[in-house]
């Protein structure tokens, strides 16, 4: 599904040249729920956006769900982003002028989709994360927990290939953090995969594998995560 | 791109959008005002005054002495200028066009009438006056050596010695014979007694078309009288455009040959095109000044766009970000900034095309201006339209080079 | 606190040094357009004389014939000789004096000059107390040289340089029309803007240069200009006693308002009589106004002027509006900072202080400005070819109408955007990121 070889990504200004990834390597597997790990600064923000291609890497080679990523123009990106990663960011990032409805249609909008299949995929997906009598509020209007449900179901909508998840209860208490982590939970058990950046040992202790980021470069750590599949039939 | 999610941000942002609106209508009523308004002094300016302007000098002379035989003054006069060299005509006269003073009648079609038609201008002064002033003779002739008589004497009469014939603008003839032939028609024109239409100039314009309305600009009429010396005496010479002023100066050396004790008055000696020029030199300062504020109002509110629209760039840079990462290409980004002017645009257009009718009924009010023609609204609306999105490209353009990666910064 | 808003508004500004630029500018082209053309209207819509203005009465009186007659129709604006002459005999008011104009030749007494034309008045003795007219030299004339057809002349102080050197040209003699003239009087300079008393001719020209008694301009026929209208044949005579023609002005200093009363029931009896004696046709209808009343009826300020303040002013709004939108974009951007400022306890009345301040700032500094591009402006309204064109000059009481005008129009501009940024709860903001 996503596959990094010998990524490397320089941040340059006029005065320093920052290595934030180098020689990096991950390999993420459809229906895997991934745990990308390491302290502040390590790259991990890095890899999230050369993974999402919401950034460009300065060397190697990145293969996303069989297509060649480093070759793509901007154009394609976007449209390959819209297509195929559905994100899920700490700070939310709900356009505080749409409503939740509105919100979710954001990516459908880019799409193309033709208004009826929108208005299901929008209703389908803010059921799925149960906020469909709320779809007609403002994010401001919400909880915490609601509005990163609401994100997450902005990232279902578009029935994405991968799931790219930026420290997603970073912003939460431990009641809605745990909330979340069910509903990424039950989406991978019915077969999504989900890359989750964290700095969070406990959070990625419940992925099934781990990849730690040290100074832009991964090394993978065993999982030591407790069954999670039971863990949902138990839900 | 479907306008409802940009309609529901602007009504969340209902000061800033609504203020730029306003400012986009009263541009966008003023603009087409002024607009019209520089139309409306260009027409006039570009009129046909009738005479050939660019051919004819007038001098006025004054001071004559008050027991002076001017009949004979005048023809002493005329006979001196004719043999100025380069001279092709010469006429007495008792106006000119472009001046602020005039000769007006009150114009009946009946004896008695209580309530005159109209008020037209009288011009005359001596034979070879219709040639002089290079009138153009679209119907009839020019008068007959023995039609003329002296205004002094005409006037001692009582208006009882009629003036025989009268020759009338195309304007005129219209007006007065609007489903006749005016040739051979009488009108009563200073006095009781009939005069008989011989002839019809193409044009000639009232030396002051500031009196009456628009369309009484050329209320002209020529008399067969020979003009008043006792006035000052008045010429107009014709010529060659390039020896206009050779011949000036040699007709103001053989006038003072004839009399001597006359004095030139300066600001009345020169070219009809000088007149013309002076005449209309306000006008011309005023529709500069209505370009000025024109264009100034157009760049005040270009600013105005390029500000708000920077503005909601930098405000919604996250949001932007968001949207790239959700899959917006550049160009999705970009054409959201443009709907988003446009519609705003659409709004005070829409109010602006109102204002400029509102705007436009109070001139028509006070400055008796004919209606705002329907197509200035649509090119009014064009312009604003292609200024809002000229404006906007800059801060779209900057809203469209945010990297998606802004999405995972954190805060 | 008020030197804390102003250190923050420098700040602001020092910070968004482009849009501030832009908000000042927008300011100042709306300020220097709209008080250049206010100032012209503003001089031109003044009151020629202001100290007894309302003391200063201009009959009009209707003598013409029933030909043309419209009910309700407003009266001839002049008046005819017949009629000026025996309201002046009358006496009825406590100055008065009519007046003609013309044009006469001036040929120095010495033959040093070329004879040249000079507009003159033609009118009675008390012209020059009744105007509150000063002299440089000598005096006016009185009512017997009136009466006795004198041949003497005031003349204006440019003449006056002009024919005899700056010397005293009192006693002195000028060829006026082939006539000669004693001097009796040079008078100092006076400049009524508008020239009310006779608005044919140029309204905001300079006075005449020559005065000379009415009777004598009739007995010499010297020669008149301005505007005539006859509605009758006048035999080749239109400045004749009877002529069926209007063509003089008269105005009457009446002390008090009771006076006014009195005399405008004096004309309706003059009118009255005169039908009576079958010298007027129509019915009585009388006129009286006052200097401003009579400026305010020919409507002197000229309509391109009038104009031009319209546009000006809706230009200033314009750019004010353009300054409240990018005020108002400027002061929400800065909801976080409120939120902060009112969470460490600032009232909202702090808060719209503060960036009231910032507005009027920005107001006074685009006043400054505009006041500078609207001297600027009056430049190029001295270059124009108008006759007021030489009247356009800032004086004092506009100087401090630009500067108080800006200052308002900064604080209205910055009301509605500091009113929205006070309404910013502290909450929310702390709250949301």
């Amino acid at each position: 599904m996503l596959q990094m070889q010998n990524v490397s990504k320089v941040y340059r200004t006029e005065l320093v040249e920052t290595h934030a990834l180098r020689q990096f390597d991950i390999h993420v597997r459809e229906g895997e729920f991934v745990a990308v790990t390491g302290p502040s600064g390590s790259g991990k923000t890095t890899f999230l956006n050369i993974a999402g291609l919401l950034e460009e890497l300065s060397g190697g080679s990145y293969l996303l769900d069989g297509v060649r990523a480093e070759t793509l123009n901007d154009d394609q990106r976007s449209r390959l982003r819209n297509e195929k990663i559905g994100f899920i960011f700490q700070g939310f990032n709900l356009i505080p002028d749409l409503n939740l409805f509105d919100n979710v249609d954001v990516p459908l909008r880019y799409r193309g989709l033709p208004r009826a299949e929108r208005k299901a995929r929008i209703e389908a997906a803010l059921e799925q994360v149960g906020l469909a009598s709320r779809m007609k509020h403002y994010p401001a209007e919400l909880s915490g927990g609601q509005q990163q449900r609401t994100a997450i179901a902005r990232a279902l909508a578009g029935e994405p290939r991968l799931l790219l998840a930026d420290e997603p209860t970073g912003n939460l208490d431990s009641h809605m953090a745990r909330e979340v982590m069910e509903l990424l939970e039950r989406l991978n058990a019915d077969g999504a995969t989900i890359v989750m950046v964290t700095h969070d040992p406990e959070l990625a202790a419940r992925a099934q594998r781990n990849v730690h980021v040290v100074d832009g470069q991964a090394s993978e750590l065993e999982s030591v995560a407790m069954p999670l599949r039971t863990h949902v039939r138990d839900a | 791109m479907d306008i409802r999610p940009i309609l529901s941000t602007l009504s969340r942002h209902k000061t800033a959008a609504g203020l730029i609106a306003l400012e986009i209508a009263l541009s966008c009523a003023i603009v087409s005002n002024a607009v019209f308004l520089i139309g409306n002094r260009l027409e006039r300016m570009a009129q046909p005054s009738g005479v050939a302007e660019t051919e004819l000098v007038h001098i006025l002379l004054a001071g004559t002495a008050r027991d002076t035989d001017h009949p004979a003054l005048a023809r002493e006069d005329l006979a001196a200028l004719r043999a100025v060299p380069g001279v092709r005509q010469v006429a007495a006269v008792n106006q000119v066009p472009f001046q602020s003073s005039s000769w007006n009648t009150s114009v009946n079609m009946q004896p008695d009438q209580t309530h005159p038609t109209l008020v037209a201008t009288t011009y005359f002064g001596s034979e070879d006056l219709l040639e002089t002033l290079g009138l153009r003779l679209v119907a009839g002739r020019d008068f007959q050596p023995d039609e003329y008589q002296e205004f002094a004497a005409f006037q001692r009469s009582g208006g009882e010695s009629p003036i025989p014939s009268v020759i009338l603008t195309q304007t005129l003839a219209d007006r007065l014979f609007p489903d006749s032939e005016p040739l051979g028609q009488s009108i009563y024109a200073w006095g009781n007694r009939p005069s008989r239409v011989v002839g019809v100039v193409e044009h000639l314009i009232r030396p002051n078309d500031r009196l009456g309305a628009p369309n009484e600009r050329e209320f002209s009429m020529l008399l067969p009288l020979l003009a008043p010396t006792e006035y000052g005496s008045r010429y107009l010479i014709r010529t060659n455009p390039e020896r206009r002023g050779e011949v000036m100066e040699a007709a103001l050396a053989a006038l003072d040959r004839v009399n001597s004790s006359r004095i030139v008055i300066e600001e009345q000696a020169g070219t009809v095109e000088a007149f013309r020029d002076r005449y209309y030199q306000e006008d011309r300062a005023m529709a500069w000044l209505l370009v000025l504020v024109c264009v100034a109002l157009l760049v005040v509110t270009a600013l105005g766009i390029v500000g708000l629209a920077s503005f909601w760039v930098q405000q919604r840079t996250r949001q932007i970000g968001v949207r790239r990462a959700l899959g917006a290409t550049r160009h999705q980004i970009l054409g959201y900034f443009q709907t988003e002017n446009f519609i705003i645009a659409s709004f005070g257009i829409a109010l602006g095309m109102a204002l400029a009718y509102a705007i436009n009924g109070l001139l028509m009010e006070r400055y008796e201006l004919p209606r705002l023609p329907w197509q200035y609204l649509p090119a009014g609306a064009l312009t604003l339209w292609a200024l809002g999105q000229l404006s906007v490209l800059g801060p779209a353009r900057r809203a469209a080079a945010v990297p998606p990666a802004v999405a995972t910064r954190s805060v | 606190m008020l030197s804390y808003y102003l250190d923050l508004a420098l700040r602001s500004f020092r910070q968004n040094k482009v849009l501030t630029a832009l908000m000042v500018l927008a300011i100042a082209l709306g300020i220097g357009a709209s008080m250049t053309t206010l100032t012209v209207f503003y001089v031109l819509s003044g009151d020629p004389i202001p100290a007894k203005s309302d003391r200063l009465y201009h009959p009009q009186l209707d003598a013409e014939g029933m030909s043309g007659y419209v009910p309700g129709e407003e009266p001839a604006e002049q008046l005819t000789r017949f009629d000026a002459e025996a309201l002046l005999r009358s006496g009825r008011a406590d100055r008065q004096a009519l007046m003609a104009s013309g044009a006469v030749a001036v040929e120095p007494e010495d033959g040093r000059l070329k004879p040249f034309y000079a507009d003159a008045r033609y009118t009675s003795a008390d012209f020059f107390p009744m105007f509150d007219l000063t002299f440089r030299y000598g005096r006016g004339w009185s009512a017997s040289e009136d009466e006795g057809r004198a041949r003497v002349a005031v003349i204006s102080r440019e003449l006056n340089d002009k024919l005899f050197d700056g010397a005293d040209g009192t006693g002195r003699t000028v060829r006026l029309d082939e006539h000669e003239f004693q001097v009796v009087g040079v008078l100092e300079g006076w400049r009524p803007v508008p020239r009310f008393y006779d608005l044919n001719s140029e309204r905001y020209g300079e006075i005449e240069q020559v005065f000379v008694p009415f009777s004598t301009s009739r007995d010499l026929q010297l020669s008149r200009s301005g505007s005539m209208s006859c509605w009758d044949d006048a035999g080749g005579d239109e400045t004749g006693l009877n002529a069926p023609c209007v063509w003089m002005q008269l105005w009457v200093e009446l002390g008090s308002p009771a006076k006014a009363a009195e005399y405008r029931a004096f004309l309706e009896n003059y009118s009255e009589e005169q039908r009576a004696a079958g010298r007027f046709e129509r019915p009585t209808n009388v006129r009286l106004r006052n200097v401003m009343e009579w400026l305010d009826y020919k409507r002197v300020v000229p309509g391109d002027v009038r104009l031009q303040l319209w546009l000006a002013l809706g230009f200033l709004l314009v750019c004010l509006l353009n300054t409240v939108g990018l005020l108002l974009a400027k002061f929400l951007r800065r909801s976080g900072e409120v939120g902060v400022r009112r969470a460490l306890g600032a009232s909202r009345r702090q808060i719209l202080s503060q960036f009231l301040v910032e507005a009027g700032v920005i107001g006074l500094a685009g006043g400054l400005l505009g006041l500078a591009l609207a001297l600027l402006g009056l430049w190029a309204v001295r270059q124009q070819p108008a006759e007021y064109a030489d009247l356009a000059h800032l004086d004092p009481v506009m100087l401090s109408t630009t500067i108080a005008v800006s200052i308002v129009a900064g604080l209205v501009a910055g009301l509605l955007p500091a009113w929205h940024a006070c309404q910013i709860s502290p909450a929310m903001q702390l709250k949301s990121q």
